[in-house]
């Protein structure tokens, strides 16, 4: 899918473009170019004939007008010379082109720069940095990682008999939102591979979670194991692996769901106001975040268009002259150039 | 440096110039004012003629004819009746006139300050001298026994300007006055000793101090240059579409990019103005920046920016026949007031025009 390009070529295309040596101004192709040095540059003064380079004004002027070719016309104050012999893009110094494709270049990442300033888009290729999209695409994957997460927590927490943890279940939510919206980019770094989840560990390096001493035995207590034992379960299902279709709250989740969605909708059976409630906090954790992002997005925009016209405006204009008396006035009252009547009277 | 085409004048004055002006007549004779209390009279292409193909360095441009000495410096000078005859605005309150070619001066007029500018309307026989002192004086030279006519102005004149019939007279405040030929010289032929109402009242369209004006020969309006970079053109017909043409533009101006503080506009006054005689549309503007350009006030155009010169443009004046421009170049008085000096600084430079170069392309 070629993205359309909207009226902004790359640099490419703006390092080819040929340009003029004497003005630097760029142009569409090479004829156009040349069709502007003789009109601006090699055109003769009094007979308005148009030569090819400068070295033939020169040439043209000594031997049909007599004169002598100082500088070239319109030139830029540093490109005035009849030294150097540019036809279109020939014959342009070295250093002169490494000049111009470094101003291009800058001007280029600036042009590129203040527009995504001024617009807010992100640069093509680089959507990581616009969260909000990304965060709605994975929601249902980090959804079901984290409920798998924290059904295996408290999967843990069951087989430790209820001893006190330092993670109580609904802390896990709350401890992970933090460091969701902290790095909303990069969303999945706190959870461990899939793979970790499966054995119902609890992911060892997952910041803000000490692991309880009861973890070894958690492990043991693989979810099948500790399904009896959970109270809540209003279902007839002797065990949590077959598919409950109609589970209340995943209405989107397919029957033939992976385990660990099964494993989501068992621990949904008995603790659905726990993921109602870190569905509704992650929902809302995340509008708040993506409101708040949209809010700081248009604060900076608003300001940059603001401060735009601010820059327009004192672009640090600095008059040479300003004042209501004219320089003439001011030249009166110097005593060298004051007159005064009454000397002329005496 | 470009031999013919361009050259400076040799002796030039040795003090900043007011004012240059060719003679009605003949394209080569200037007078140049200038604040070393002289007035210069040129001889632009003496040299020139005779020297055709031998261009050498040593050879000097164009000869200066004559000094009128005054008491005072020169705020403007004007050609007369005919190519002899001068007319001067002197610091000393005086206007002046100078037979060229006996040296011989007479005060016409006396005002009560310095007298900034005068013009002369040869089809109306009208001297008009405009004075610090918030007046214009109307005399008529050629009739010495008429009691000069007495314009009071709300503010003080700095630029003004005549077109075959109008008189344009730009003050501070942004005043715009317009008055007209004809009515004035009735005024004066009736020595009734009232003073005329402007034609017009204007507000000038640019928001800083007006620094020249210049009528088109066409008569159809005139340009105002200000302090601030800018250059308006409006026309004299005070209907709406008329008016509704009326535009204003930025020049003489550089950005300055080596400031900290990022891009820098500078801004130069325009200190003169200059339609051209033949190619009516065309005028020049010179600036504070140093440069001359020439614009083409209906096509709404800039044709051409001279090289740029050493210093400060003071005055430009083209010759009757369009062929030549004069400028005035000298340190600009802007800056550096207290202890201002143009001298070795100072040089009226000529430049040939060639065939279409103040030629405009027409609207597109």
């Amino acid at each position: 899918m070629g993205k359309k390009k909207r009226g902004h070529p790359d640099v490419e295309e703006i390092l080819a473009r040929p340009w003029c040596y004497y003005c630097e101004r760029d142009f569409e192709d090479l004829k156009l170019l040349i069709s502007h040095q003789k009109a601006k540059h090699f055109k003769c003064d009094r007979c308005g004939r148009r030569l090819n380079t400068a070295g033939g004004l020169s040439v043209h002027m000594n031997q049909v007008h007599k004169e002598s070719l100082s500088h070239v016309e319109n030139a830029l104050p540093n490109r005035q010379g009849l030294d150097v012999e540019i036809f279109g893009m020939e014959g342009i110094p070295e250093d002169v082109v490494q000049q111009h494709n470094q101003r291009i270049i800058q001007n280029f990442y600036q042009a590129q720069a203040d527009r995504y300033a001024a617009t807010g888009n992100p640069p093509p290729g680089q959507g990581g940095k616009n969260p909000p999209k990304k965060l709605k695409i994975e929601n249902p994957d980090d959804i079901k990682k984290r409920l798998a997460e924290h059904r295996a927590r408290m999967a843990a927490h069951k087989a430790a008999g209820g001893a006190p943890t330092h993670t109580p279940p609904v802390g896990a939510p709350d401890g992970q939102s933090p460091a969701q919206s902290a790095s909303p980019g990069t969303f999945n770094s706190p959870f461990p591979p899939p793979g970790g989840q499966y054995a119902g560990f609890p992911p060892q390096g997952a910041p803000g979670f000490s692991p309880p001493p009861q973890y070894p035995q958690g492990g043991f207590n693989y979810p099948p194991s500790n399904l009896p034992s959970r109270p809540g379960s209003n279902l007839p299902a002797p065990s949590g692996l077959p598919p409950r279709p109609g589970q209340p709250g995943f209405p989107g989740y397919s029957p033939n769901a992976s385990t660990v969605d099964e494993l989501v909708a068992s621990a949904s059976g008995q603790q659905g106001d726990h993921i109602d409630q870190m569905i509704r906090d992650l929902e809302r954790g995340e509008a708040p975040a993506r409101t708040g992002e949209s809010a700081a997005l248009a604060s900076a925009e608003e300001p940059a268009p603001e401060k735009k016209s601010k820059k327009d405006k004192d672009k640090n204009v600095r008059m040479v002259y300003d004042d209501e008396l004219s320089p003439e006035e001011r030249m009166a009252l110097m005593p060298r150039y004051a007159f005064v009547p009454q000397a002329q009277a005496a | 440096m470009a031999p013919t085409t361009q050259f400076e004048l040799a002796q030039p004055p040795n003090d900043a110039v007011s004012s240059l002006v060719f003679a009605p007549d003949a394209p080569s004779r200037l007078l140049a004012s200038s604040w070393d209390k002289n007035l210069y009279l040129y001889d632009t292409l003496t040299t020139s003629e005779s020297g055709d193909a031998e261009d050498g360095s040593g050879v000097s441009h164009g000869t200066l004819l004559r000094t009128y000495e005054h008491r005072a410096p020169i705020l403007d000078v004007c050609f007369g009746a005919d190519d002899n005859e001068a007319f001067t605005a002197g610091m000393d309150w005086e206007v002046r006139r100078v037979d060229l070619e006996s040296g011989e001066q007479t005060t016409v007029s006396k005002h009560t300050a310095p007298v900034r500018r005068v013009v002369y309307s040869k089809a109306h026989s009208l001297l008009i001298s405009a004075s610090w002192d918030s007046t214009l004086h109307i005399h008529n030279p050629t009739n010495p026994s008429l009691t000069p006519l007495t314009i009071p102005l709300p503010g003080k004149p700095h630029a003004m300007a005549a077109s075959p019939s109008k008189v344009i007279v730009a003050m501070t405040s942004r005043l715009v006055h317009i008055y007209d030929l004809g009515t004035l010289a009735g005024a004066l032929e009736s020595q009734s000793g009232e003073a005329p109402a402007p034609w017009q009242q204007r507000e000038s369209s640019l928001k800083f101090l007006t620094r020249a004006v210049a009528a088109m020969p066409s008569d159809g309006g005139y340009a105002t240059s200000s302090i601030e970079g800018r250059v308006a053109v409006e026309w004299f017909d005070a209907s709406a579409e008329s008016q509704a043409r009326k535009y204003a533009f930025k020049c003489h101006r550089q950005t300055d990019n080596a400031a900290a503080a990022g891009v820098t506009d500078v801004v130069y006054p325009v200190n003169a103005l200059a339609f051209h005689p033949v190619h009516g549309n065309t005028f020049a503007s010179a600036g504070g920046d140093a440069t001359v350009a020439l614009w083409d006030a209906e096509a709404k155009r800039r044709m051409k920016v001279y090289q740029k010169f050493a210093d400060s443009i003071a005055a430009v004046a083209f010759s009757t026949d369009g062929r030549f421009l004069a400028v005035a170049v000298c340190p600009g008085f802007e800056t550096g007031m207290e202890d201002y000096s143009g001298e070795g600084r100072t040089k009226i430079v000529i430049r040939e025009l060639g065939e279409n170069e103040a030629r405009g392309k027409g609207a597109k």
